[in-house]
């Protein structure tokens, strides 16, 4: 096989990020030649894991997508055996996310992967505890029935409450004239907790955690919220939500297995310098590395698209911490540490931001240490200071050991990235979200424009069911094949 | 359902483009040959089981899906790896001087005790010979692995070679069993896993 590049493509896909990398597998996946690119030498753009090594190289050159970065060392502080040089050996054992995520059990991320088969490539591990700060003190929302029955956090009353309200929310709206919910719509969620007369501490447990609300959340959304919450209950472990084992870098990778299974070329350390309307045709010219690639179209990462000025500002604070103890009590932390969720709420409710604490079950640190990821929506080009509100909620005695701190900007284009050549399309930045839901969307709607009428990302056959010419199929487990394929192999049979 | 084997390794081929990675799969899995088999999409791993000292043992063998062309495997194909096989052609000197750099990639990527072995394939083809067995002996020796020559064509050692590495792999195990630390893993999301019909909120009238 030779190493030449083909020249002519039905879509070249610039940046490994996620959003590209799912448009990469779906236009692959119904049978067009697609060839994927990256500037980078490594998958996944800022949807990438890095070890220790190269986040802190990452973060000594910053980017035009990420911004206002540095790190810091607190090892000469401790008393712990992780000094920096004891970090640094194990550097390899680490994935640091700079978007970390996590997805709803039965959100459209999971439904996704479920759907494309594309859950052959990934490993999730479900969340241990959803918490929340009550009082200054870091307690477990009950999330399963067991829970509610077993938590010391509320009271008998508060149990009945709990129950009686997320029983309300599960039903409400299969009932479509819902007297008592009426009354709210237009009004906030927050009133709508109000007039149920639950405890604050209930009244916390939901708006902190299950609804993930402020103050002024509608009460639709604020339903749909705690709807989507009680969906994704009991499916995978005991919260409703599952991280990605080894980081979340790993999901844009497990698409670009598969556009690359269905053919598609990978290239990494490779961009592209130049691209015009060609004049002889339909197509776009691409110049890349000396060479000049023909395609019908053309999708980009923001910022990756050559002679296009593009403006960035201030999209995300983002600080990640390595630690050697975990947040919470051990309650919280069973069994060598849990991988939790708490989401914090500062200046009355109008700012938020979602801390992720993993331990060395996810796969993304060393036994012994703890990774705290901290996400909020930029106010400034400080995330430090963006993110203090917060750190201070959280790292205050006893506050976990805190060996390594990083700080950085993630950016999005100003403007609504419309690209000067037809046939070139552009997605979205990373938005402050905690699932892929936008990142979907974004994705499943430039694949429609490009492809309209073709299903995004059907159902990839298990290797199994695939029958190569030249094999004996009934070699295979007929029982195991799929209807259309065992009616064929029948009619095979009685013409034989 | 009940489960069918008692073991399952996840096994990876590496190598440069070429050297008959997809081949050795196929001889192996459905014991057939066909050079068309480049052209098959849609095929990133095979299942065969088989019986080792009475137990069963089924290997999951995952192809490249062609990403090693211009180097650019993805580091979540090694993920949960337990077994490489490296594989160079031996009529393609630079083949087998990439073994290097594949094996410094899967020290980078692979968890650090999967077990490596190294094949050097296409041995029918003697008079087009450019890396002799002794070479490729030497650099297995090296890397403290093992070592065979095969041909996916003329089916020469490529069983052999799946047994002994899965044999190792079955040793290292039942080692760490005994040691009473197995690996503890994720959730894979499987189609079937489906809710408890009725979660524990819906129509919950106890409390």
């Amino acid at each position: 096989m030779s190493d030449e590049l083909p020249e002519q493509f039905d879509l070249v896909v610039i940046g490994t990020g996620f959003p590209e990398s799912c448009i990469a597998a779906a236009a692959s996946r119904i049978g067009k030649t697609v060839l994927h690119i990256d500037p980078n030498d490594y998958y996944g753009d800022v949807w990438s894991s890095f070890n220790l090594e190269a986040l802190n190289q990452l973060l000594e050159q910053p980017s035009p997508s990420l911004l206002n970065a540095s790190y810091t060392w607190h090892d000469a502080a401790t008393e712990t055996n992780w000094t920096r040089e004891a970090l640094l050996a194990k550097s390899r054992r680490f994935s640091l996310d700079l978007c970390p995520r996590i997805a709803y059990s039965n959100g459209e991320l999971v439904k996704l992967l479920i759907k494309s088969n594309i859950c052959r490539y990934a490993e999730f591990r479900a969340l241990d505890h959803v918490c929340m700060l009550y009082n200054d003190e870091l307690v477990s929302v009950p999330c399963s029935r067991s829970d509610v029955f077993n938590t010391k956090t509320l009271s008998i009353v508060e149990k009945r409450l709990l129950m009686k309200f997320l029983t309300a929310c599960a039903d409400n709206g299969e009932d479509k004239c819902n007297e008592d919910t009426l009354a709210f719509r237009g009004r906030t969620f927050q009133e709508y907790l109000e007039a149920q007369k639950v405890t604050p501490k209930i009244a916390s447990c939901v708006l902190q955690a299950i609804a993930m609300c402020n103050a002024n959340t509608s009460f639709e959304v604020g339903m749909q919220r705690t709807q989507r919450f009680l969906g994704s209950l009991g499916r995978y472990g005991n919260t409703p939500f599952l991280f990605p084992m080894y980081g979340c870098g790993e999901l844009p990778q497990c698409f670009c297995r598969l556009c690359a299974v269905y053919g598609g070329i990978y290239c990494l350390k490779r961009s592209v310098d130049n691209i015009c309307q060609a004049t002889d045709s339909q197509e776009l010219l691409l110049s890349s590395a000396g060479k000049t690639l023909r395609a019908t179209h053309v999708v980009s990462a923001p910022g990756y698209l050559p002679g296009m000025v593009c403006e960035l500002q201030p999209h995300i604070s983002r600080g990640l911490f390595i630690a050697s103890s975990a947040l919470g009590s051990e309650e919280l932390n069973k069994g060598g540490g849990g991988v939790n969720l708490l989401r914090l709420l500062a200046d009355e409710g109008k700012r938020e931001a979602v801390l992720l604490q993993l331990s060395h079950y996810s796969g993304t640190c060393p036994e012994g240490l703890f990774i705290f990821h901290l996400t909020t929506p930029a106010v400034s080009n400080d995330p430090a200071a963006d993110l203090a509100v917060f750190t201070s909620q959280i790292f205050k005695a006893p506050a976990p050991q805190i060996l390594y701190s990083a700080y950085f900007t993630l950016t999005t284009p100003t403007n609504t990235a419309l690209s000067p050549v037809k046939s070139v399309y552009c997605t979205a930045a990373p938005a402050y979200e905690l699932d892929y839901d936008a990142a979907i969307e974004n994705a499943h709607q430039i694949f429609s424009q490009l492809y309209t009428d073709a299903e995004f990302l059907p159902r990839a056959p298990d290797p199994e069911e695939i029958v190569v010419e030249g094999e004996d199929p009934s070699a295979l487990n007929e029982n195991s094949l799929p209807e259309d394929l065992r009616a064929q192999l029948q009619e095979m049979d009685i013409t034989e | 359902m009940a489960k069918t084997y008692d073991y399952l390794f996840k096994l990876l081929l590496i190598g440069d483009s070429g050297v008959g990675k997809t081949c050795i799969l196929f001889r192996f899995s459905e014991d057939a040959f066909n050079t068309t088999f480049i052209s098959t999409i849609g095929i990133d791993f095979k299942i065969r089981t088989i019986e080792l000292d009475n137990k069963k043992i089924k290997l999951q063998i995952w192809d490249t899906a062609g990403q090693e062309r211009f180097r650019t495997i993805t580091t979540a194909y090694y993920r949960g790896a337990m077994g490489i096989m490296l594989v160079y052609d031996i009529t393609l000197e630079k083949s087998f001087e990439n073994i290097k750099n594949w094996i410094r990639n899967i020290e980078e990527n692979a968890a650090a005790d999967v077990e490596k072995m190294l094949l050097g394939n296409k041995c029918e083809l003697n008079d087009k010979r450019q890396v002799s067995k002794e070479r490729g002996e030497q650099l297995a020796i090296e890397y403290g692995i093992k070592f065979m020559e095969t041909s996916a064509k003329a089916s020469i050692n490529v069983e052999e070679a799946f047994l002994t590495l899965a044999s190792d792999i079955k040793a290292k195990t039942e080692k760490r069993m005994e040691a009473n630390n197995p690996p503890k893993g994720g959730h894979q999301l499987k189609l079937t896993e489906s809710r408890t019909k009725d979660s524990w909120l819906s129509r919950c009238s106890l409390l």
